[in-house]
């Protein structure tokens, strides 16, 4: 007896040895990096909005009504990478015909859902179809209006009712082929396929669009599949065993913990949940990452996002007179107002639309004096348009669009610096959201004079030139404007030629001042140190860090870290 | 009685009815729809599928007609923002929630207030009283939101002794659930304004009564100071107090956006706030008629409770020429 035992004993601590030393799996077999914390504990907790306004897990579905942690369930034809270039998603390749206006996606081999069925262009077919449905009331639907040509053919005509959903441009040559056909030439079409997630078509039939608020009828072909919700108090995600996509969870869990975002800096600091988005962070949490080095170093920032600007009603007195928007863009001090008010963690000055990093951007400084800050100068053009040292010009009010105090704070300092500069008076007033919108939204525009910002959908320049069209969200017009963004969004396979358009447009916009720009927003997200992966950790370009636009392949890639 | 509260009855029908015309007109006059987004306006025949899908093609008052024949079978509707249920099965699962917070609140504030108020009153002038005024100022001059930062800075973070939120969940229970710890800091938060002006009315009554000949009298007659109060002082004071502190409750039962948001309880608070922001139809006028209801209950029951008080008052009694 005690020979045997002898003899076990090597084999066993032998086979000890080898399991401590293995490195763990992920239940779609993957192993952990090296440095990563076991698989049990390779849980995120993320924070989630108690009072927003949320009604579903899928894009597909609503859009501006999303729960926390959505979109985890699908994946879309395309994602992007560190410098906002397409990359396949749930599509391994796409082409488009000689046409130019017939797309042909070709999903990956052996995508499956969660209830061990294969993800088909069916699926995408349906989605497409369902989204276009009258009766559903996509909140979206706008957006395939909005890219004018790059919209899918018969979009409009089946949302309206006109044409039954089946004449939509969106068919499945076979299981893997999914064919779009768009309604002109619109070489940036894949960026845009960003936003194509498939609801499982089977569950879309049987159990209606919100099949996936419940455990019990849910179905994910995303890296993670829903177990608990607990609406308003926890949401709870697995790792999705059947995933087959582009990016298979390290996580084993994610949990979405529901609280008031006036509190997650706190919940962050009492280690309740491991990341807050820039948008949640108040002034003063800014101020205590900045005093602090590790918040510092974990507050990762992948480039600007959006641009915040002035607009006028350029059709109406005062702002009909060039000479009068002018004089208010060279009067706004960007820089003060980035440093004293924003801080140089949240933006950088604008003076054109699109920001640093971003395709066709005004990397030279080309078309910064258009809108330098110049009191002398802008003082001029007030007195060329009539009114030398402000006399007699018409009291302003400047609507913001239910802005928060940080952001509020920015815009009326914004107006102070152009009532200082030119001797007039503007009041700001912070309207609630709806009113603004209906207000903006009005032809002729019922704002007079505003401040916004719009933040990036697709990485594309005519997603943020496309706002200033004729047709787009604001009043002023140019027919050259419109004239070269129609010519440069149809152009394919000249890039340089493509961006110097977009450049050319640009300076009609700064020079006419359709917009003053104000400042770019840094996108960012503050990360607990624990928290690791390549997609946030490792630099983009521009030396930019965390979690960029469009960057879902993150969820395949961070992970728990070992205790330092 | 019965007469009275038949007639009581018949008038909350007719505000209820006035109430969801003024709620039913303003919310249509407000610019600004349902179904406008934050981007880009949704194209024209986009917007009138919609309009069409809820009913809002239609002149706005056929619109109220159409409501009000479904509200009174109690069919309110669904809310715009979670379409997936009804209003009825909203309200019902989210005011059961706040219907606990509030009845747990309605407890702390007034066992407390009272208690704090009659210390005050009988030790008027001293230092009891000045440290009653103190909080009692403290309580309803500064929100409760701002209270609840400091409750979750300090018994949460700092020390650590409490949880941070969760209502039921994310603490330690008792009594079958019927006591948790995570419920300490949303109640004393959204107590202490309640309670500081509960403390004062009832001060203020007390040191009315206090100074009466009939008190007076009823110490000079050789009886203890415990048989004053609870005989002569309180009974006395009580209308007034009923009077003022009644309509505290349904603020309280109806909940508040900030405790609900801050202290992660998933209750009908918040609803009052994005229902008018969202400009969620069904929503706003449900909330706004259980609201209506709910004060109208409340002054019924108050001058019920007038009767039980004070024997002299009779509802519904004419006056004697």
């Amino acid at each position: 007896m005690p020979t045997r035992s002898l003899l076990f004993t090597p084999l066993v601590l032998a086979l000890w040895l080898h399991t401590s030393n293995a490195q763990e799996k992920t239940v779609t077999g993957l192993a952990l990096p090296p440095d990563a914390a076991p698989y049990a504990e390779q849980v995120l907790r993320i924070p989630c909005n108690n009072s927003a306004n949320a009604v579903t897990f899928d894009f597909s579905v609503s859009v501006y009504q999303p729960y926390c942690g959505s979109n985890f369930f699908n994946d879309p034809l395309v994602t992007f990478d560190k410098a906002l270039n397409p990359q396949p998603g749930a599509a391994e390749s796409w082409s488009v015909a000689d046409d130019g206006v017939t797309w042909t996606f070709i999903l990956h081999q052996g995508l499956m859902w969660s209830d061990g069925t294969p993800v088909t262009a069916h699926d995408y077919v349906a989605t497409f179809r369902f989204s276009a449905d009258p009766d559903h009331a996509w909140d979206f639907a706008w957006y395939y209006t909005f890219v004018d040509k790059g919209g899918i053919k018969n979009w409009d005509e089946v949302i309206a009712g006109e044409l039954p959903v089946e004449a939509l441009g969106v068919r499945a040559i076979d299981d893997r082929t999914l064919e779009i056909i768009t309604k002109g030439i619109f070489p940036p079409l894949p960026k845009i396929m960003k936003y194509a997630y498939a609801l499982q078509k089977k569950a879309l039939a049987e159990h209606g669009p919100y099949y996936n608020n419940e455990p019990a009828t849910a179905v994910s072909s995303g890296p993670f599949m829903l177990e608990s919700f607990d609406h308003g108090f926890k949401v709870v995600f697995k790792a999705n065993p059947h995933y087959k996509g582009y990016r298979p969870p390290r996580l084993a869990r994610i949990e979405g913990i529901y609280m008031s975002p006036a509190t997650y800096f706190i919940a962050y600091l009492n280690n309740e949940i491991d990341t807050i988005n820039f948008n949640d962070l108040s002034p003063a949490d800014f101020a205590t990452i900045e005093r602090d080095p590790e918040l510092l170093a974990n507050y990762l920032r992948p480039g600007l996002i959006g641009t915040d600007y002035v607009f006028f009603d350029p059709h109406n007195p005062p702002f009909d007179n060039l000479d009068v928007r002018k004089a208010f863009a060279h009067a706004i001090n960007r820089e003060a107002i980035v440093k004293s008010i924003y801080g140089e963690i949240k933006a950088v000055p604008a003076h054109t639309m699109l920001m640093p990093g971003f395709p066709a951007a005004d990397i030279t400084g080309d078309l910064t004096d258009y809108q330098r800050f110049d009191c002398g100068l802008a003082k001029e053009h007030l007195a060329k348009a009539g009114y030398p040292n402000g006399a007699d010009f018409p009291p302003q009010v400047m609507w913001l669009r239910n802005e928060n105090p940080g952001i509020a704070a920015v815009y009326q300092a914004a107006a102070a610096s152009i009532s200082q500069c030119l001797g007039i008076n503007i009041q700001v007033s912070n309207k609630d959201n709806k009113v603004f919108m209906d207000a903006l939204h009005e032809r002729p525009t019922k704002i007079a004079l505003g401040s916004v910002a719009y933040a990036i959908d697709f990485a594309d320049p005519i997603n943020l030139l496309g706002i200033w069209v004729s047709s787009g969200r604001h009043s002023w017009r140019h027919q050259r404007f419109d004239e070269i963004l129609d010519e440069a969004s149809n152009l394919i396979g000249e890039p340089a030629r493509r961006d110097s358009l977009f450049h050319a447009a640009e300076r009609i916009l700064v020079d006419d001042v359709g917009g003053a720009f104000i400042a770019h927003r840094w996108a960012g997200d503050l990360w607990r140190p624990k928290v690791r992966g390549a997609s946030i950790r490792d630099p983009g370009p521009n030396d930019t860090y965390g979690s960029h636009s469009g960057n879902d392949w993150q969820w395949g890639d961070i992970y728990i870290g070992k205790a330092q | 009685m019965l007469i009275y509260l038949a007639q009581r009855l018949l008038a909350l029908a007719f505000v209820l009815l006035a109430v969801s015309m003024i709620v039913f007109t303003l919310m249509h006059s407000v610019p600004g729809g349902p179904f406008d987004t934050q981007q880009a306006k949704l194209p024209k025949a986009a917007r009138e599928n919609i309009e069409r899908k809820y009913g809002l093609d239609k002149p706005v008052w056929q619109q109220y007609l159409n409501y009000m024949s479904h509200a009174v079978r109690f069919d309110f509707g669904i809310p715009y923002q979670q379409p997936q249920t009804t209003v009825a099965a909203l309200i019902g699962k989210t005011w059961l929630v706040t219907l606990q917070v509030g009845i747990m609140t309605i407890i702390v504030a007034f066992g407390l207030g009272i208690t704090a108020g009659m210390f005050a009153a009988y030790h008027q002038n001293s230092w009891v009283d000045n440290i009653v005024t103190f909080f009692s100022m403290l309580g309803v001059t500064v929100p409760n939101f701002v209270i609840a930062m400091w409750f979750i800075l300090f018994f949460g973070v700092t020390r650590q002794w409490l949880p941070t939120g969760g209502w039921g969940k994310s603490g330690d229970c008792l009594c079958y659930d019927l006591l948790c710890s995570d419920w300490i800091l949303p109640v004393l938060a959204y107590a202490l304004a309640p309670m500081a002006i509960i403390a004062r009315y009832t001060r203020a009554s007390i040191v009315d009564v206090i100074r009466e000949d009939y008190v007076r009298t009823a110490r000079a007659k050789g009886l203890g100071e415990s048989k004053v109060m609870r005989r002569h002082v309180l009974r006395n004071a009580q209308i007034p107090m009923v009077t003022a502190l009644g309509t505290e409750i349904p603020n309280l039962i109806t909940g508040s956006i900030f405790i609900e948001t801050i202290f992660r309880i998933n209750g009908l608070g918040k609803f009052f706030v994005t229902s008018t922001l969202n400009r969620d139809y069904p929503m706003i006028m449900a909330t706004f008629l259980l609201v209506a209801l709910l004060w109208g209950i409340t002054f019924m029951l108050t001058d019920i409770a007038y009767t039980l008080i004070d024997p002299r008052v009779k509802l519904g009694a004419k006056k004697e020429a």
